[in-house]
């Protein structure tokens, strides 16, 4: 480690000065106007947004899609860890590469096709309709159960990814250890599988729960105007209204958010470690 | 059941919900028929075909490429001192610095395009082209830091001394010997900071004037005015191109050592 | 082969389409302490793993104090093991670890506590119970995986290779220290090692195994002074060894007329120790010669390839380099009938 400060300040100011100026400054500013309404400092801009029934709604869902997002993924993401991490070495980098997949596809594709999916003529209806569990089609396209899955679909890999390292950290043999002393599945997976890949879970859950929150595609299109969240709110309040004030307000809530789930994360993981003496 | 199956079937299902909307989309796009289904009417290209016909996609995707390639050479451009920086120095400042140029990935991109748009745009009077970037140049930035962060931390720092004393002067050390090593490294970032910028919506939401849209929102537009297979193909085709682009940085490059 | 406490029979084990124990058969005693012997990849953690159930066994039967167990899950079968990294709970403390098993069968605190507190007197670890296992040294750590099992009171317990991880002078102590804990609980138990010291100073019995297959079963006096083939023979410091065709003893690199003193068929083995160096019919060339203390140690290049040689240190040295007369007495030939070499 060298020390010479005016070296590494030149080397890395243009980046933080860029980022500064780019980000930090414009969105500062930004966060700080629904503070100012009215030309002075109140929280009155907080007050008045959340006083209207259709934000509370708003609020409310964004915060229960992205908890039962998080949550699902992580039950499905711990049970598919454990099988990929179970693989030979060969296959579980091969199973590895198709769950990272997606991610570099884009995300308007990958929502897109949940259209053809879940559509009024899509799959799952002429499913329905062919199975006669229905005579007309069902609605799931622009209901929360669409969104539900179009961003279950989008962020569970990275909840995947997540566990899958922190299983392949997991002490050699302690799992069998766990089994010879007579731990069952579940207690396996209580006692040793969730302590020690607490901090994996940390990381996908934070990941999946501000991707959820954030998501502007696929509310947009699998929801549409009839479930809005917060993101799609914030442009629809922008665009249809000009209004910065709920926007700033939106932008901040987001923030909080994002900032306490990683919060709240990390300390259901490091409490309770230890046993007693 | 036998357990290898149960785990089987298991990473089957998970892969069948992750992958299965692509070869949907896949055979939505082959369909000879006017307007979105599946099982598709019929075989055909056509939609294929008709892609290339829109004119706004062809700006659009010109566009969107264009925004991809520089705003991240642009960004390795800046982000390569610092990863050198964070990585061999003590940094005055270091954690408020890594904040600074890690801020990017922490908040929401509607509400940076947003940002740019009040605040840079409308006063200053720069365009819409610019403006956007800017905002992708500083997305792609905390990728190519920590990717090429990564590399620089499994190459040993003392190589650079060796050159100094053989004769280096510093940055000739830089050039000859740090250089050659992070170069997979450098590439995986620009990469991953290509795919993150062209599938970027949120920051570009805000970001688009008459005739200056990226793909992916004019994708978006497009998909709520007509209900053809156009954008099925379109989407078909961008996953091919995102799919082979992976591939073969995994291939050439073992991409996964670095992200 | 039903007789044993613990019987294996026409135990077959499998990785996929790579078998690596093919029907195994193998009878253990109760109360004994047994050593599976042989280099690594013969299947003997594959056989152990299977014991303890961690590994389905493609075919055959495991059997434990008469109730077959072939089918039973791990969690049930009441084997202890000790794993060779240990395989302690990073997350719990070395109390928490010992009384992991306890708590599972829900047995009531206060019982979980004196029984654990009495296993780590045992082992030597009560003043350690509230560290983390990341604290102990090589051989504490292995001491508590011992004690994790122990108190559980297994019918059976299984060491993988027990010693390997751990320096020569703790090696030493926790030989003396499994031998004790095997007195005083009287557990049966059954460890796994490629090293063949380890075993002769430790097991009651040893199985020697060889790709996958169970090659010479006996006490160690017997396995150390009447190995039945080479590979034994080579695995107990038998050094030299020739096999015999029509009274010539026959090696890779040539053979020597010996007709009268060799067997027409089979091997004969010549410790180092036995060879004679200074005299006899044979002459071979001094490769490298070393010190070590009671003797020296000879390599010979001869007609019948490398020779190893130990004398005692008080003999004149031969220089390296130099031509030298020796020999392998007949009388100290050690015949190993199952074997062409």
């Amino acid at each position: 480690m060298r020390t010479n400060r005016a070296e590494a300040l030149a080397l890395v100011l243009p980046a933080a000065l860029f980022a500064t100026a780019i980000f930090l400054v414009p969105v500062g500013i930004l966060l700080s106007e629904a503070f100012r309404s009215g030309g002075t400092w109140s929280v009155d801009a907080y007050f008045e947004f959340f006083s209207q029934p259709l934000n509370q709604t708003v609020f409310f869902r964004t915060l229960k899609l992205g908890v039962l997002v998080t949550a699902v993924s992580a039950v499905i993401g711990y049970v598919a860890a454990f099988c990929i991490v179970g693989l030979e070495p060969r296959n579980r980098g091969r199973i590895f590469g198709l769950v990272v997949l997606p991610l570099m596809i884009s995300p308007v594709a990958r929502t897109y096709a949940w259209i053809v999916i879940l559509g009024r003529t899509g799959i799952v209806n002429q499913a329905i309709l062919g199975l006669g569990i229905s005579d007309t089609p069902v609605r799931i396209l622009f209901t929360e159960t669409a969104v539900f899955i179009g961003l279950l679909q989008l962020f569970m890999p990275l909840m995947i990814i997540s566990l899958v390292s922190a299983m392949e950290n997991l002490p050699r043999d302690a799992i069998s250890a766990a089994r010879v002393l007579g731990a069952n599945w579940l207690q396996v997976f209580l006692r040793v599988i969730l302590p020690l890949t607490r901090e994996g879970l940390v990381i996908g859950g934070t990941l999946v729960f501000t991707g959820s929150l954030t998501a502007y595609i696929t509310p947009a299109i699998l929801g549409g105007a009839k479930v809005l969240m917060l993101e799609t709110l914030l442009y629809q309040r922008v665009t249809v209204a000009n209004d910065f004030l709920s926007a700033s307000v939106i932008a901040m809530i987001l923030i909080v958010m994002s900032f306490s789930a990683n919060v709240l994360l990390k300390r259901v993981a490091t409490s309770r470690r230890g046993g007693t003496p | 059941m036998n357990r290898t199956w149960t785990s089987r079937l298991v990473i089957f299902l998970t892969l069948a919900f992750l992958i299965g909307p692509f070869f949907v989309i896949i055979a939505a796009a082959l369909s000879g028929g006017n307007s979105l289904a599946f099982p598709p009417q019929g075989f055909s290209l056509r939609w294929f075909i008709a892609v290339f016909e829109v004119k706004s996609f062809r700006a659009s995707f010109g566009l969107s490429m264009f925004l991809a390639v520089f705003g991240t050479l642009a960004a390795l451009l800046l982000g390569v001192p610092a990863a050198y920086a964070v990585t061999r120095y003590r940094i005055p400042f270091g954690e408020a610095v890594r904040m600074a140029v890690a801020a990017p990935i922490i908040v929401p991109g509607i509400i940076v395009g947003l940002a740019l748009l009040r605040y840079l745009v409308v006063p200053i009077g720069m365009t819409v082209t610019v403006a956007l970037f800017l905002a992708h140049t500083a997305l792609v930035l905390p990728y190519a830091v920590r990717v090429v962060a990564a590399s620089l931390e499994n190459l040993r720092p003392d190589i650079e001394e060796a050159a100094v004393l053989l004769g280096c002067t510093r940055f000739g050390a830089f050039r000859r010997t740090v250089l050659p090593n992070i170069r997979g490294g450098i590439l995986a970032a620009f990469i991953l900071g290509f795919v993150t910028s062209f599938n970027q919506v949120p920051v570009s939401l805000f970001l688009s004037g008459p005739g200056v849209r990226t793909l992916p929102i004019d994708m978006l537009a497009y998909i709520e005015m007509t209900y053809d297979p156009s954008v099925a193909a379109l989407s078909a085709l961008l996953a091919f191109l995102s799919i082979g682009i992976v591939f073969a940085a995994e291939r050439f490059l073992g991409l996964s050592r670095y992200v | 082969m039903s007789d044993g406490y613990v019987s294996l029979e026409a135990l077959t084990l499998a990785y996929g389409r790579s078998v690596a124990v093919d029907r195994l058969d193998l009878s253990i005693r109760r109360g004994e302490l047994l050593a599976l012997l042989g280099p690594s990849g013969c299947g003997k953690t594959t056989t152990m793993r299977a014991v303890a159930g961690l590994l389905e066994p493609r075919s055959g039967r495991i059997r434990i104090d008469g109730a077959d167990v072939t089918r039973t899950p791990p969690n049930r079968r009441n084997v202890g093991l000790v794993f060779q990294s240990y395989a302690l709970f990073p997350h719990l403390s070395v109390f928490e670890n010992a009384a992991f098993g306890l708590r599972l069968r829900r047995d009531s605190k206060s019982g979980v506590e004196s029984r654990t507190r009495a296993i780590l007197a045992t082992v030597g670890l009560e003043n350690l119970a509230g560290r983390n296992p990341s604290e102990l040294s090589g051989g504490q750590q292995q001491r508590l995986a011992l004690a994790r099992s122990l108190v559980m009171e297994p019918k059976l317990l299984l060491l993988d290779e027990p010693l390997s991880n751990l320096d020569a002078r703790l090696r030493l102590e926790m030989r003396t220290e499994l031998q004790r804990v095997q007195i005083e609980t009287g557990v049966t138990m059954v460890f796994v090692t490629h090293d063949q010291s380890e075993a002769l100073a430790l097991a009651d019995r040893i199985v020697v195994m060889r790709d996958g297959a169970v090659v010479q079963t006996g006490t160690p006096e017997e396995i150390y002074n009447r190995p039945r083939t080479a590979f034994v023979a080579d695995f107990v410091g038998f050094d030299n060894i020739f096999s015999c065709r029509e009274g010539m003893l026959v090696s890779d690199s040539g053979s020597v007329d010996r007709t009268g003193n060799v067997p027409d068929s089979g091997a004969l083995a010549w410790r180092p120790a036995d060879v004679v160096v200074g005299s006899g019919s044979l002459r071979g060339r001094v490769v490298a010669s070393s010190f070590a203390g009671q003797h020296r140690e000879y390599v010979l290049e001869s007609p019948l390839g490398r020779i190893k040689a130990q004398v005692p240190a008080g003999e004149p040295a031969h220089p390296i380099g130099g031509e030298v007369a020796f020999a392998l007495p007949p009388g100290k030939a050690h015949p190993l009938p199952d074997d062409g070499g």
